[in-house]
């Protein structure tokens, strides 16, 4: 006879021994005792995991007031950047400002166009 | 009329999703139908009673702190017992590093259960002593549970031929230390 049939027939001894040694206990007042005890632990552990979020909540605020403050550093420095450009756009253009010299009017040359003359004047020799 | 397994099924499958929607009357409703398996679980893979109620305790704390990772598609009670057996081999690990670390002063008694005086108990106590405790878990689930090679390998996280063989060998050792007795 094989160990299995031997060890496994409802009326062999051992078989009935290692039930008999393994039965959970058969009171139903011990198993809602036991679910009671369950349920009392799974409600103490919940305050825990509020305790635990609470915890992080200090940092993660933290965290998040560093980002916003550098996320908006960055747009204010992309703004600065962005003027910036387009102000050496502007001063990088060629004015007309020498061709307004020469298409002054004689008139208007004046007191300036006299000193033009000198400065030239001493810059040559 | 006697609900089918398919009922049984769809009620524990509603129970499941509501205890992840945060239900704890769901889920002590879950603890009713499962505790006295898991019951049976835990005590194949531990010693003693006390260490088997402590065992299934923790074993349905960690299943309802996992209970959002599991997919209610997925049969509950294999996901379920596999916790608690694994709740149960960790308190054997813990007891042996305990049982390590004290010395005792003399030799312990061996414990006498009064409803435990029959002798052949008292020899298949002792019998179960000898064989490994993974021995001893995977026989008791099998003989005891009804737990297939399959589901047994599952919950102790060991191939189903390694439960097959445990089986084989545990089934041996009981058998040459209780000849006597089985030669009846």
């Amino acid at each position: 006879m094989s160990d299995y049939v031997r060890l496994h027939r409802e009326d062999d001894p051992v078989t009935r021994g290692l039930r008999e040694l393994h039965a959970p206990p058969a009171a139903e007042s011990y198993w809602s005792e036991l679910e009671a005890r369950i349920m009392a632990r799974i409600a103490e552990a919940e305050p825990a995991w509020w305790s635990e979020l609470g915890r992080w909540a200090r940092p993660a605020l933290v965290a998040a007031a560093v980002l916003v403050i550098a996320a908006g550093v960055l747009v204010f420095r992309t703004r600065e950047e962005a003027t910036q450009i387009a102000y050496e756009d502007v001063l990088a253009a060629p004015t007309p400002i020498s061709l307004e010299g020469t298409a002054r009017p004689a008139s208007l040359r004046g007191l300036h166009g006299e000193r033009e003359e000198t400065l030239r004047f001493l810059i040559t020799y | 009329m006697v609900p089918s397994p398919a009922d049984d099924a769809a009620r524990e499958r509603e129970l499941v999703v509501a205890a992840q929607r945060g239900s704890t009357e769901a889920f002590a409703a879950l603890v009713r139908l499962h505790q006295r398996r898991a019951y049976g679980v835990a005590r194949a893979v531990v010693m003693t009673h006390e260490d088997a109620e402590d065992a299934v305790q923790d074993g349905f704390l960690h299943a309802y702190r996992a209970l959002d990772r599991f997919r209610p598609d997925q049969p509950f009670g294999a996901w379920l017992y596999r916790i608690i057996s694994n709740a149960a081999l960790d308190l054997v690990r813990r007891r042996k590093v305990r049982d390590a670390e004290q010395l005792p002063d003399s030799v312990p008694l061996p414990f006498r259960d009064p409803a435990e005086a029959d002798e052949l108990r008292n020899r298949l106590a002792e019998a179960l002593k000898a064989l490994t405790d993974r021995q001893r878990s995977v026989l008791v689930l099998h003989d005891v549970e009804g737990f297939t090679h399959g589901e047994i390998g599952s919950m102790l996280g060991i191939p189903e031929g390694t439960a097959r063989s445990d089986l084989h060998h545990a089934r041996a050792a009981l058998r040459h230390l209780l000849e006597d007795i089985r030669s009846d």
